[in-house]
């Protein structure tokens, strides 16, 4: 049974989603304000977070970055649906999916399904072959999901590291958005959607550019990104 | 204070008595200038010149001619000159002044015979003589120059008349200027407010003027902020409102997939019912929120590049997703390769409203056509149902919030809803234009007008 960590100001709310939750065979814990949720997920109780943008006390953005100083927690916030701007702060922030409220039960199940299969490190079969894959400076570990630049390890998300083994696999080659959103985040691109957008620039920000100046992961617009090869 | 009412009272008066005097002076300046001419310069010589004239006239044309002669003469010199017989009569008929008739009876007595310029004009050898024996003296009345001569001969009033017709016009050009100008800026804030822009203020744009109109100004920019004020609060409430709303429906959403769920995950008509309603009171709710952050200016705009191509195609297939279940479709007939600056969650909301609004309207088994081009280096998106479009009347109601067309089916569906509100709104702040037109084959055809590269926002309506 998976341990879930759900923080939501509205309380009926929260007892609903929790029977909800729980009929899907979760352990739910659920807080209602910010402080307490940082508390529960820093606790390390929990394989996954679920929290609310707004939140007193303390916002779920601001849970988020304090978390992220020391925790790569899996993390789903939940947004006011057409507000993008706190969809891209919080991928910003490094978490590795968002929802948009009045979320449906079942798509939150849907969605967290998919984050827990990204972060344990049972990959499917055809994925469990390589143990090591090494691009130049980049060294990535399929197994114990580390990635390492020169290395040294470079801390991330599951779902940035999730994306970018996938690009890493594929290097070389340009991938569209479609297949990065359906095969990455385990769910079909939408209208306007921000998602692998944000997850790539984090991954270019912590890993910077290639030795050879160049940038690492290329955005081929109107299609998707490419990982670019050192020629060197 | 009745300043305005001075500026045009002064400047009229002003303006007149300028005219009046310029004209005075002018007339009297030439006037001086003729006297002058006919005493310093060299009167004796001027007249041995007409005189010569006279002489050889009346040799080769005779009586007539000199008749001839002297009217011309009249007509041109602002100095009337006579020409007297033996008799003293004028040539011409005219009568003679009385002091010219003084003057020459004292000449013609033995007292008067000597030391005056006039005088020697009169002596015998100065007579200019016909062929039929008769003589003539010229003699010029220097006394005679007056304002009406000189008003009188035009070639003579010209100049001073045109130096003061452009002055006095010069200064009426600007006291117009000067009194319109405030007035068209008043009338394009008006027109700026009764296109939707309450952010209009006219006094900053009138550097520091004090009067009737200045006062309208400030009474125009204090009602635009009133009207801005309560469109603000207005939409703020509606946000308000509609973010409120969304607690109650998010735990809608939950009890009732809670309630399927402990159904053994079946789902009954009724259920689908319940939860297809609650997703369009959702959608509603977000469309007032979408449409109150933009009108009230919270929120903020990305400036980001996006292709137009790609956006349509993805609108339109997402489109042809939603309403798969009858047959009717989106398709793109025209496009074009295009960048657009701007921001692409207003853009999205913008085309998708208007598709989706055409996709419900477009008679069963008909296609919504997309044409996107670029026209006047703008670019052009048409997007056309097979509709019964709307009357003409109400074309450009149809963007405003929930208008209803009239119809009755339009009333079960709820009129237009706020989509079109959202993508004028949308389209407006990203520098274009939007109208709906009736096509000439059936069906309404929506048209948006967006400018290519770096449009210009509208700074100070914030969002």
């Amino acid at each position: 049974m998976h341990s879930l960590l759900l923080a939501d100001d509205d309380t009926e709310l929260c007892d609903m989603l929790r029977q909800y939750l729980e009929a899907e065979d979760f352990a739910v814990t659920a807080v209602h304000d910010g402080e307490a949720a940082l508390a529960e997920a820093r606790s390390g109780r929990h394989e996954l977070a679920v929290l609310d943008i707004m939140m007193p006390r303390m916002s779920g953005l601001d849970v988020l970055r304090e978390l992220r100083r020391e925790s790569q927690l899996p993390v789903l916030i939940l947004t006011a649906r057409g507000d993008d701007v706190d969809s891209i702060v919080g991928l910003e922030l490094g978490a590795d999916d968002y929802l948009p409220k009045p979320a449906s039960p079942r798509v939150l199940v849907a969605r967290i399904r998919a984050l827990l299969r990204r972060a344990t490190a049972s990959v499917p079969a055809e994925a469990t072959a390589p143990v090591h894959i090494t691009l130049g400076d980049l060294d990535i570990h399929t197994g114990a999901r580390s990635v390492e630049l020169n290395g040294s390890p470079v801390p991330m998300t599951s779902t940035e590291y999730s994306l970018l083994e996938y690009l890493a696999r594929g290097a070389g080659r340009v991938i569209d958005k479609e297949e990065l959103s359906q095969q990455v985040l385990g769910r079909k691109l939408e209208a306007y959607d921000r998602g692998i957008d944000m997850h790539v620039s984090n991954l270019r920000r912590k890993l910077g550019p290639l030795p050879g100046g160049e940038e690492r992961i290329k955005t081929v617009r109107g299609v998707g990104y490419q990982y670019v090869l050192d020629e060197d | 204070m009745h300043r305005l009412y001075w500026k045009i009272f002064l400047a009229f008066w002003l303006s007149l008595v300028f005219f009046v005097t310029v004209t005075l002076v002018a007339a009297s300046y030439y006037l001086q200038q003729t006297r002058a001419r006919a005493a310093d310069v060299n009167p004796h010589q001027r007249h041995m010149t007409l005189l010569r004239e006279a002489r050889g006239i009346a040799g080769s044309e005779g009586i007539a001619g000199l008749e001839r002669w002297l009217t011309r003469l009249d007509r041109r010199e602002v100095t009337p000159y006579y020409l007297l017989d033996e008799q003293g009569r004028d040539l011409l008929g005219r009568p003679l002044p009385p002091d010219l008739e003084i003057r020459l009876a004292r000449q013609r007595s033995p007292m008067g015979q000597m030391g005056q310029m006039s005088d020697m004009m009169m002596r015998p050898a100065m007579a200019i003589r016909v062929a039929s024996g008769r003589s003539f003296q010229l003699v010029p009345d220097f006394q005679g120059v007056n304002m009406w001569r000189v008003l009188g001969r035009p070639r003579v009033f010209a100049l001073p008349l045109l130096v003061t017709a452009l002055l006095s016009g010069l200064l009426c050009y600007w006291l117009a200027r000067y009194l319109l100008r405030p007035i068209k800026e008043l009338r394009e804030a008006t027109q700026a407010m009764a296109g939707g822009d309450f952010a209009q203020r006219v006094v900053p744009g009138l550097g520091g003027r004090r009067d009737e109109i200045a006062d309208l100004a400030h009474d125009f920019d204090h009602m635009a902020a009133r009207i801005e004020q309560l469109m603000t609060s207005q939409m703020q409430l509606l946000g308000d409102i509609s973010h409120e709303l969304r607690s109650p429906l998010a735990r809608l959403v939950v009890a009732l997939e809670l309630a399927q769920q402990k159904q053994g995950g079946e789902s009954t008509a009724e259920f689908e019912r319940i939860a297809l309603e609650t997703e369009r009171m959702n959608e509603l709710i977000g469309q007032l929120l979408a449409l109150s952050r933009m009108e009230s200016g919270t929120g903020k705009i990305a400036n980001e590049t996006v292709d137009v191509n790609a956006l349509l195609e993805r609108l339109v297939e997402n489109s042809n997703f939603e309403i798969a279940t009858d047959d009717r479709r989106a398709v793109i007939v025209e496009t074009v390769p295009a960048a657009i600056d701007g921001d692409p969650a207003l853009l999205t909301s913008a085309f998708e409203n208007v598709i989706r609004n055409a996709a419900r309207y477009t008679a069963p088994g008909t296609t919504v056509e997309v044409a996107a081009r670029i026209r006047e280096s703008r670019l052009e998106v048409r997007v056309r149902d097979h509709g019964p479009g709307i009357t003409a009347a109400m074309l450009d109601r149809v963007f405003d919030p929930f208008v209803r067309v009239g119809d009755a089916r339009d009333r079960a569906s709820g009129g237009y809803g706020l989509g079109l509100a959202i993508a004028r709104r949308a389209i407006l702040l990203h520098g274009g234009e939007i109208a709906a037109a009736n096509h000439l084959h059936g069906g309404l055809e929506i048209t948006i007008r967006l400018p290519l590269t770096a449009g210009r926002r509208r700074s100070g309506s914030g969002l």
